[in-house]
């Protein structure tokens, strides 16, 4: 294959960053799995629905284009992203209802350089957005660690498992291992 | 405004004066549908689709690899992140799926379907119970058969993990088994399966006559997910299920026995010159087997932390035996997925997960035919059809 074939393929792989989870990523995913499926009361969806997106005065503390592939966030995502589908980086689109059992990665923010924890929340009960399909894997592992994976459909504990897009949330900053 | 006149007036008496001068075609009965034959030839493969631009309209398509002009014989349905199984000795293609009856909202059914491999048309169902079957981007592991193809395993993820234990023949489920940490499955002995452990274990375990756990056996440290993870689809020789991890390691599993075996090889892909940073295994279903037992694995020059699932562009062929790389394949478009069919001179299959399907003759290396993305919109997994 050529080069440039094979940059398609990869897509957004051109930086090197951070992606241990932390063991704090760790427990919440924990929590929200011991949880159950239904009954989720806390960690990340609590914490992406209460953030107030303010990026629009943060822009240079948070750099980049969150409808590009290359966006900081995306480190580890898998998906359509919903920037590109009527939401935002945080934010689901209109009709859709964000799942609250999520995967998570932790990426390098090149503006402060710390690496923080995302969750990415796939956003569920519409069909499939088709616009800007971004696939990363940094710090992704095998689905034996469900936390660490990006291929599950994480439209869990929804009203619907139809997949609509992925969005990338700021839960903390990353505690080294 | 004469002269177009009379060039539009021999235009139309040309086809009539050939008409009158021969026979009119034959009439053409309809209804008329194409029947495939019940058993699938060498060079056909199935293709999952998963058809990410309407996931919840997934298919499984039936392929011949050796048909430049209409490779595409045939599809059945794959719906909602399927999972799907081929069985020759069944003559059945099986897709377990979800459904929504307003497609997207309302009551969620997950069902295994049963389809005639000749006709392609539903001949049975089995429901789901749970709306728990697990739904992700196409993995083998997530639907197997056990028990001599009578009973079907599926796996199930809400997250919390389990599988549900099938009755094909008597069109039943038989029981459902807690597996929490554990991914996967992986049919062992006769009647039973092993799974990978969140803790690097693996796990086998044997079903009764109810499909109820007859024995379980835990194999401790067979993987390091933090540095050494395996790819999660293995190649399978014989009873020999080998996988490769992120760094090209080959590790393999006798799963002939009640309890899975862990094989004592020393064996990786090898190095090679021209990587940045190195070259590292890449891509979804990366590696394959031919039916001498030689290995096939799709590896990427641009190995590094992350790019594990972005394809590669070549394949190089090991035999496990004598642990020595037997060639180079440099694929011209390169691939995530490969298959090698079953026919007497084997043809390396390499896809696109955006569509294009190339055939490589496996000895040569060289290409055979670019099928283009005329098959499927997103393969994912490839099945010898035969």
């Amino acid at each position: 294959m050529t080069m440039s074939g094979l940059d398609k393929l990869t897509e957004g792989f051109s930086r090197h960053l951070a992606r241990t989870t932390s063991r704090r990523s760790s427990l919440a995913w924990l929590g929200a799995a011991l949880a159950g499926a239904v009954a989720v009361p806390a960690l990340p969806v609590s914490r992406a629905a209460a953030a107030e997106p303010k990026r629009a005065a943060r822009v240079a503390e948070d750099p980049g284009d969150p409808t590009s592939c290359d966006y900081w966030r995306y480190c580890a995502i898998d998906g359509f992203l919903c920037s590109c589908c009527g939401g935002s980086v945080s934010t689901c689109p209109p009709g859709t209802e964000m799942s609250p059992i999520t995967w998570i990665g932790t990426c390098t923010n090149p503006s402060d350089g710390r690496a923080y924890v995302i969750s990415y929340n796939d956003c569920c009960g519409t069909s499939s957005c088709g616009q800007c399909s971004c696939h990363r894997s940094e710090g992704d592992r095998p689905q034996v660690r469900p936390q660490s994976n990006n291929d599950y459909n994480w439209c869990l504990g929804t009203e619907s498992s139809i997949y609509h897009c992925s969005a990338a949330a700021i839960i903390g900053v990353a505690i080294e291992p | 405004m004469r002269l177009a006149t009379t060039a539009l007036a021999l235009m139309l008496s040309a086809p009539c004066a050939a008409q009158t001068a021969s026979q009119p075609l034959p009439e053409e009965a309809i209804p008329s549908v194409v029947t495939l034959p019940a058993s699938y030839p060498p060079s056909w493969i199935l293709v999952h689709d998963l058809h990410t631009a309407s996931i919840l309209d997934g298919r499984m398509v039936i392929a011949d690899t050796a048909d430049k002009s209409r490779p595409l014989k045939g599809m059945v349905r794959a719906a909602q992140f399927a999972s799907s199984l081929y069985s020759p000795s069944r003559r059945e293609i099986l897709t377990a799926e979800t459904f929504y009856p307003r497609l997207t909202r309302g009551e969620r059914t997950d069902a295994i379907t049963i389809w005639d491999t000749a006709t392609l048309r539903p001949k049975g169902e089995i429901i789901l119970p749970g709306g728990k079957r697990q739904q992700s981007v196409t993995y083998s592991g997530l639907f197997q058969l056990t028990n001599s193809d009578r009973w079907a395993l599926v796996a199930n993820f809400t997250p919390t993990q389990s599988i549900t234990v099938v009755d094909l023949d008597a069109r039943k489920v038989l029981n459902e088994i807690d597996l929490p940490g554990c991914s996967h499955i992986y049919p062992t002995g006769e009647r039973g399966f092993s799974s990978f452990c969140a803790d690097g274990s693996m796990i086998s375990i044997t079903l009764d006559d109810k499909g109820a756990v007859a024995s379980s056996k835990t194999i401790e440290g067979v993987q390091d997910i933090d540095k050494q993870p395996m790819f999660q689809m293995p190649a399978m020789i014989g009873k020999t299920a080998w996988f490769v991890t992120y760094h090209g390691q080959l590790k393999a599993f006798d799963l002939s026995g009640q309890v899975a075996k862990p094989l004592d090889v020393n064996l990786s892909v090898g190095a090679a010159e021209g990587g940045a940073p190195e070259w590292r295994p890449a891509g979804w279903q990366v590696i394959a087997s031919d039916a001498k037992g030689r290995l096939y694995v799709l590896m990427n020059p641009a190995g590094k932390e992350g790019s594990h699932k972005d394809g590669g562009s070549e394949v190089w062929v090991i035999d496990p035996a004598s642990g020595e790389r037997l060639s180079r394949i440099s694929l011209p478009n390169g691939a995530t997925s490969i298959v090698l069919t079953r026919e007497p001179t084997p043809h390396l299959v390499a896809a696109r997960m955006d569509g294009p399907i190339d055939v490589l003759d496996a000895a040569t290396g060289k290409l055979v035919h670019s099928l283009g993305s005329r098959i499927a919109s997103n393969p994912t997994v490839l099945t010898p059809g035969s």
